[in-house]
């Protein structure tokens, strides 16, 4: 098992030292936080790590998951891409099915606790049924909802509301609410199976298994088949680059349990692809964390042309390996890359295409770039961070109205 | 020189620790003019925040700008003469915060009457409001000696420099004062070397070369026998 201790050679003494110090004036509070996957995508990964680390700090921390059928997940599928500024339409049924099944979700928790932190939109609703059990309610908000579609938003924000405080990834995402708002970036673990250290063997023997043969520099894109993402862009971007310098493109995506989507993007994208044999097209399994991790240390450029994105953890773990990135001047993404200094931000595929070529032609440059990116991740993107946010932030629920704590 | 390094202090320095929790307020401005009008009626914590508290919320690996109006003008409104402007302001040669905030409307009211239209941000970079809080406590190093504060400053994370350097300044209510040259003063008096200190031109560096920068001096100051970055 992973101890707090492990990270020290990697952050400093200092830092652990500091979360264990923060952490004894928090000895036994029992905290919960609830999603609605246990695998696939970025909450599920933070959760997975950060339970077992906040109980190793004497807080009593538990990680629940919601349930929910197919129908479920359409509508809360339809509330995130409408969050992100997509219009769909969602009708009184799907709402009330929505409801229907947090309350029916919210029958099994008996738990009593300190603080209960909701991620996302999809078990919001459950504070209406479970409100006396914790005495502080947070929702954290993993998505960009720098310009949500109004009448989902309207939706939410009545059941948003009710909470004691809210949590985004940048301002640009905060709301008109009556509570206070918080801002906590997401962050990756350097020692999960996706980030740790990799010898040149453990890299080649995936490309062997992946069947990549890397006889030219290698541009990377991992993520998700979904639109936002625009997997289809980065591939007309390839494809400029290609008429100038030889490359080949591996775009690898995972699958998540609560995106209805994937699967027909990712047909999109295979069609986009088709009859260039310097393409490939990799449906990833969630599990497959070693195989991103490899891919990442493989890669001479890596791509995250997203057009909507929460914060893009696939951004930091590549800035994390050193890699030179080229991102979607959107959401989170814009916090992460600064040109010139730790990556390059593109808004368009010809402007990707345009920066993937300055890296390849630039080596030196793109080596430095990574270097910087990854001191950056170093100081505001690993966990420990996160997990001195979160403690901060218990400190400050326990303390309202005082903006100054003195412990 | 050696026998005032390893002289101890009447009161020992205790380095603390700050923690940031950002908070935005959700309020946003698109142009110029709107960013004016904001500046005249934001709380005093959220004009602080912008030209002092971000720098520790999220330390760029550069420092181009000093501040979050002048990063603004650049980045967004892609101005910039404005943000040449906004750079070579300096916060602390004003008294209070009242009277930086009129400094800063000045500034913007004064290029704004020059121009002929209002400059807008590019769409999805508008200006965010935010303030903070923020939890203290006392880490678990302190100096006795002018030797120990020394090596102390290279252990101490750039929160507490922050802390000590900026926000000591509106907590003492001395904007030409800071909480490391106030305790050598107070127990070793050496008035060069606070008075180099205290002109230090703190507002220009980011957290990381202000640490540098003040071993450096102390270096400068005191000898060999105290710790030097190299």
């Amino acid at each position: 098992m992973i101890t707090l201790d492990d990270y020290a050679p990697i952050v400093g003494e200092e830092v652990v030292g500091q979360l264990r110090r923060l952490a004894e004036h928090l000895q036994g509070r029992r905290f919960v936080h609830i999603n609605s996957t246990s695998v696939g995508g970025g909450v599920a990964e933070i959760l997975s790590w950060a339970v077992p680390l906040l109980n190793q700090l004497g807080l009593e921390t538990r990680w629940e998951v919601i349930l929910g059928d197919p129908a479920f997940f359409e509508v809360t599928k339809a509330f995130h891409n409408g969050l992100q500024g997509f219009k769909v339409h969602l009708t009184p049924a799907m709402l009330e099915h929505y409801r229907q099944v947090n309350r029916e979700n919210a029958r099994r928790f008996s738990w009593e606790a300190d603080v209960v932190l909701v991620h996302d939109p999809q078990p919001a609703c459950l504070i209406e049924e479970l409100r006396p059990q914790a005495a502080h309610w947070v929702w954290r908000c993993h998505v960009d909802v720098s310009r949500p579609q109004l009448a989902v938003w309207r939706f939410l924000r009545e059941i948003v509301k009710q909470y004691d405080a809210s949590i985004f990834s940048m301002s640009q995402f905060a709301q008109n609410l009556p509570h206070p708002q918080y801002l906590i970036r997401p962050s990756i673990d350097p020692l999960s199976e996706k980030n740790r250290d990799l010898t040149d063997k453990e890299i080649t023997a995936v490309l062997h298994h992946l069947g990549i043969e890397k006889d030219k520099p290698l541009v990377l894109q991992i993520s998700r088949f979904d639109s936002f993402k625009d997997p289809v862009g980065v591939i007309q971007a390839f494809r400029l680059v290609r008429r100038h310098a030889p490359c080949k493109l591996v775009l690898a995506g995972g699958e998540a349990t609560d995106d209805p989507e994937g699967a027909e993007i990712l047909a999109q994208v295979q069609e986009a692809a088709q009859g260039e044999p310097d393409i490939q097209v990799l449906l990833l399994p969630p599990e497959a964390q070693h195989e991103v991790n490899a891919l990442q240390r493989a890669a001479d450029v890596i791509v995250q042309k997203s057009t909507r994105e929460g914060f893009g953890l696939t951004v930091t773990e590549a800035m994390w390996k050193g890699k030179p990135v080229i991102g979607g001047a959107v959401g989170g993404i814009v916090l992460q890359l600064r040109d010139y200094h730790t990556g390059f931000l593109v808004h368009s595929p010809e402007g990707c295409a345009f920066r993937i070529r300055y890296l390849l032609h630039r080596p030196e440059m793109a080596r430095r770039m990574g270097q910087t990116a990854r001191e950056f991740v170093r100081t505001h993107f690993l966990i420990t961070r996160h997990i001195r946010d979160y403690l901060t932030l218990m400190i400050l629920l326990e303390n309202p109205g005082n903006r100054l704590i003195e412990l | 020189m050696a026998k005032i390094l390893d002289q101890a202090a009447e009161n020992p320095f205790w380095f603390h620790e700050c923690f940031l929790m950002s908070m935005p307020l959700g309020k946003k401005v698109a142009n110029l003019k709107e960013l004016l009008e904001g500046l005249r009626e934001i709380d005093e914590s959220v004009l602080f925040y912008h030209l002092m508290q971000s720098r520790l919320a999220l330390g760029q690996p550069a420092v181009e700008y000093p501040n979050d109006f002048a990063l603004w003008a650049a980045n967004a409104l892609q101005d910039s003469k404005l943000a040449e402007k906004l750079s070579s302001f300096d916060p602390f040669e004003y008294q209070n915060l009242g009277l930086v905030r009129q400094a800063v409307v000045d500034i913007l009211e004064e290029y704004l009457w020059d121009l002929p239209f209002v400059p807008w941000a590019r769409p999805g970079f508008e200006f965010h409001f935010c303030q903070a809080s923020a939890v203290v406590m006392h880490s678990l190093i302190s100096a006795q000696t002018l030797k120990e504060f020394c090596a102390a400053l290279s252990k101490v994370g750039l929160d507490s420099i922050y802390y000590h350097f900026f926000e000591a300044r509106w907590r003492l209510g001395e904007l030409k004062s800071d909480d490391f040259s106030y305790w050598i003063e107070t127990n070793f008096g050496l008035p060069e070397l606070v008075t180099a200190i205290r002109n230090l031109d703190i507002y220009f560096y980011s957290l990381k070369e202000l640490r540098e920068t003040l071993q450096g001096l102390i270096h400068q100051h005191l000898g060999e026998l105290c710790d030097h970055p190299g």
